[in-house]
């Protein structure tokens, strides 16, 4: 079998570098002059950056800046450091990055990080948070807003998670009026969730190519390419811009047969350190990731959900609380891959286990016997998103390479499809 | 004749085995070297011995898979594939029928899930720890001064195997220490090493389905108390051919055999071809 690495550069990569050198420059401006220039410290998951825009505000996010430290292999030296300071091995390496960093003066992009007007814990589904917040705060001096964002523990929403949540927000307006002094831009906000609900439609529509075959986009690498634009800009018209330009790119890229070989399911984030190399051993087989569970961390958009400017709080509320997939369930993250699976024609699923979050990676042992029974052929593979330590580059490739094997010899001798089309049976079922 | 070559590149062994077909398909040669440190002479080395063997020249091989963790080293190979996939066609040539495959080498052990043409359906690797593996054993064996071919028959008169603990390939050789300091038996020891390294292995195993019949390869198989100790944890007997140490390289040759010849590849993944082994 020739094996060839492929790897897709549009002008949207271009673009998106842009935008990104944009948000670290804003960062670097804000170090110099905090009245002019607010920044809201907060997470990705369930992020509520539309609240941001009401006050002009710059989000900050420090698992992004934790894992461009790790794409450029910067990471291990702040990691040791934390360790050093006491932070226990099995801590989440995002963490100990991040704090480690800190300390060391390290910025991904080389310029100043300032510190927070405000450091918004919004706790969606991760414990790790309420700490890593917590520290943050205290070394940064900065002040600290626990948003307490119930799990969802039923198909949607009830009514009073909701209006607690809004509830809240609605205390992190006040909070930062008089933190900036400024006076919260309601009309800005509205506007904020317009373009924000434009933007999540454009992303949908970009998540919903990967169902052509062959796909136009890889819905796990390519994806992480677009995550920044979508965390940082989605609320702006630059978002808007850069997701209609990135749409209308990929709709006209052209690929041929030949360039799909397989299409996957995965789960879990990548071993950011080798970020490469592991999109290498995909891109060597022509696989495809069709879709992925990681690319819904900031939301869950592909399944309709759309910021509303006519409720633009509750549409906030509804997005943390339900419409990302740290704070759902295991089993709606099953029904989640399932869906993929069937809707995005997959020939398979790999479970990534990071070693660093317990939190989303605990069960996925379970996940993979769930969907092996299913007759999907699925691989679990082991390392970390931050942490180099874990990765053995040999291993994990010797894995991927025996799961296409498996697959093509599949394929070639037509011995199995997935017999996936049936409806779920009632475990999937959520009370 | 068609001639084809399987070269399997483990981290402590190199295999190599040399089929010949002409409607039956033969093993004509093996051949068994230490990997080292250099990895492409070690590969070179056990192809050589191969070819002189058989008494033919290199160029009568007609196609070359390379396996094993050092694949890619190999110099003179046409294909590579993951040992994976050639122990489950080795294993299932070896032992038609056999639907799980334990396979235990110097660092990792590895259950894999096998179609009724010897397809990969399903597999489970050890992660990152050499526990359940040979080199726990070769620890084992090292701290209590015994050949490491005289454990496994030693284990097998354990009265009161001792129980292992740890998983760590590093920490046994403490817990060893300490049960000879008690003046455990050594038997009961090595007996107890075993029972730990079995059960790891089955627990891994068991996340893949674990249908019968059960074949075990890799150079592990050849130590009797091992397999013994396999058969007890899992209540079910383990098959291990003679060849059982060859399985990767028989496969990753079978493979080989199939790329010089397109008809004979189907008819094998039609299952209308029976091929049986020399030995
Ligand atoms: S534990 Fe997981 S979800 Fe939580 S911060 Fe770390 S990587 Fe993110």
């Amino acid at each position: 079998m020739s094996v060839q690495a492929t790897e897709y550069r549009g002008s949207i990569h271009q673009q998106q570098k842009e935008l990104m050198l944009q948000w670290y420059a804003a960062l670097d401006r804000a170090a110099g002059n905090a009245a002019e220039q607010p920044v809201v410290s907060m997470m990705v998951s369930g992020n509520c950056v539309e609240l941001l825009e009401g006050f002009g505000a710059v989000p900050l996010y420090p698992e992004v800046n934790a894992l461009q430290l790790a794409i450029r292999h910067q990471s291990l030296d702040p990691i040791l450091l934390a360790e050093e300071l006491g932070y226990a091995a099995d801590n989440c390496a995002y963490v100990k990055a991040d704090i480690g960093a800190y300390l060391k003066g390290i910025t991904p992009a080389g310029g100043r990080l300032p510190k927070p007007t405000l450091v918004l814990c919004n706790f969606v589904g991760c414990n790790t948070y309420l700490k890593w917040f917590e520290h943050t705060a205290d070394l940064t001096g900065a002040p600290l807003y626990v948003l307490d964002v119930p799990f969802l523990r039923s198909e949607e929403p009830g009514e009073a998670d909701i209006a607690y949540v809004v509830r809240q927000l609605k205390e992190v307006v006040a909070r930062l009026e008089s933190l900036t002094g400024r006076k919260f831009d309601y009309d800005r906000f509205q506007q904020a969730t317009a373009y924000s609900a434009e933007s999540e439609g454009l992303w949908s529509g970009i998540k919903h190519l990967a169902q052509r075959s062959p796909s136009p986009f890889d819905a796990y690498f390519d994806a992480i390419t677009l995550m920044g634009p979508l965390y940082v800009y989605r609320a702006r018209s630059e978002g808007v811009q850069f997701f209609r330009d990135a749409l209308r790119e990929l709709e006209q890229k052209p690929v041929s047969a030949e360039d799909e070989k397989f299409r996957l399911v995965v789960e879990g984030p990548p071993p950011y350190p080798y970020f490469r190399a592991f999109r290498d051993m995909f891109a060597r087989w022509k696989a495809c990731a069709v879709a992925s569970t990681y690319s819904t961390v900031g939301g869950l958009w592909e399944f309709g959900f759309r910021h509303d400017p006519e409720k633009p709080f509750e549409s906030v509320a509804r997005h943390m609380l339900a419409q990302n997939v740290t704070n759902r369930n295991y089993l709606q993250r099953y029904e989640q891959i399932g869906h993929y699976l069937r809707a995005w024609d997959a020939d398979g699923l790999i479970i990534h286990f990071v070693k660093s979050c317990r939190l989303f990676s605990a069960g996925q042992g379970d996940m993979r016997e769930y969907f092996s029974r299913m007759g999907v052929p699925t691989l679990y593979i082991e390392s970390d998103l931050e942490d180099p330590r874990y990765f053995s580059e040999a291993q994990t490739r010797n894995r991927l390479d025996a799961f296409f094997e498996s697959l093509e010899h599949m394929k070639r001798t037509g011995a199995r499809r997935m017999p996936l089309a049936a409806p779920q049976p009632s475990p999937l079922r959520v009370l | 004749m068609k001639i084809a070559a399987g070269v399997d590149v483990g981290s402590t062994q190199t295999k190599a085995v040399l089929l010949g077909t002409n409607g039956e398909t033969a093993m004509l040669a093996r051949a068994l070297t230490d990997t080292g440190a250099n990895v492409r002479a070690a590969a070179e080395a056990a192809f050589g011995e191969l070819c002189r063997t058989a008494g033919i020249a290199h160029s009568d091989v007609a196609f070359i898979v390379g396996t094993g963790y050092g694949r890619y080293n190999i110099s003179f190979g046409n294909a590579q594939m993951t040992e994976i996939t050639c122990h489950a066609r080795g294993a299932h040539f070896l032992c038609p029928g056999a639907r799980t495959v334990i396979d235990m080498g110097g660092q990792d052990s590895k259950a894999i899930s096998v179609g009724a043409n010897g397809e990969v359906l399903d597999f489970v690797m050890n992660d990152k720890c050499a526990a359940g593996t040979g080199r726990f054993l070769a620890n084992a064996a090292e701290v209590m001064g015994i050949g490491l071919d005289q454990v496994g028959p030693l284990s097998l008169k354990a009265a009161y195997p001792v129980k292992i603990a740890t998983v760590c390939t590093v920490f046994v050789e403490s817990d060893i220490l300490s049960y000879l300091a008690q003046g455990r038996k050594p038997e009961d020891i090595l007996g107890g090493v075993h029972l730990a390294i079995a059960k790891r292995t089955v627990s891994l195993a068991r996340r893949v389905p674990i249908e019968p019949k059960i074949a075990m390869t890799g150079g592990v198989a050849r130590n009797c108390g091992m397999v013994a100790a396999l058969e007890k944890v899992l209540g079910a007997s383990v098959h291990v051919s003679r060849e059982a140490h060859f399985a990767g390289a028989l496969g990753a040759a079978l493979f080989a055999l199939e790329r010089t010849d397109e008809s004979f590849e189907s008819a094998v993944w039609r299952g209308e071809h029976a091929g049986r082994s020399r030995n």
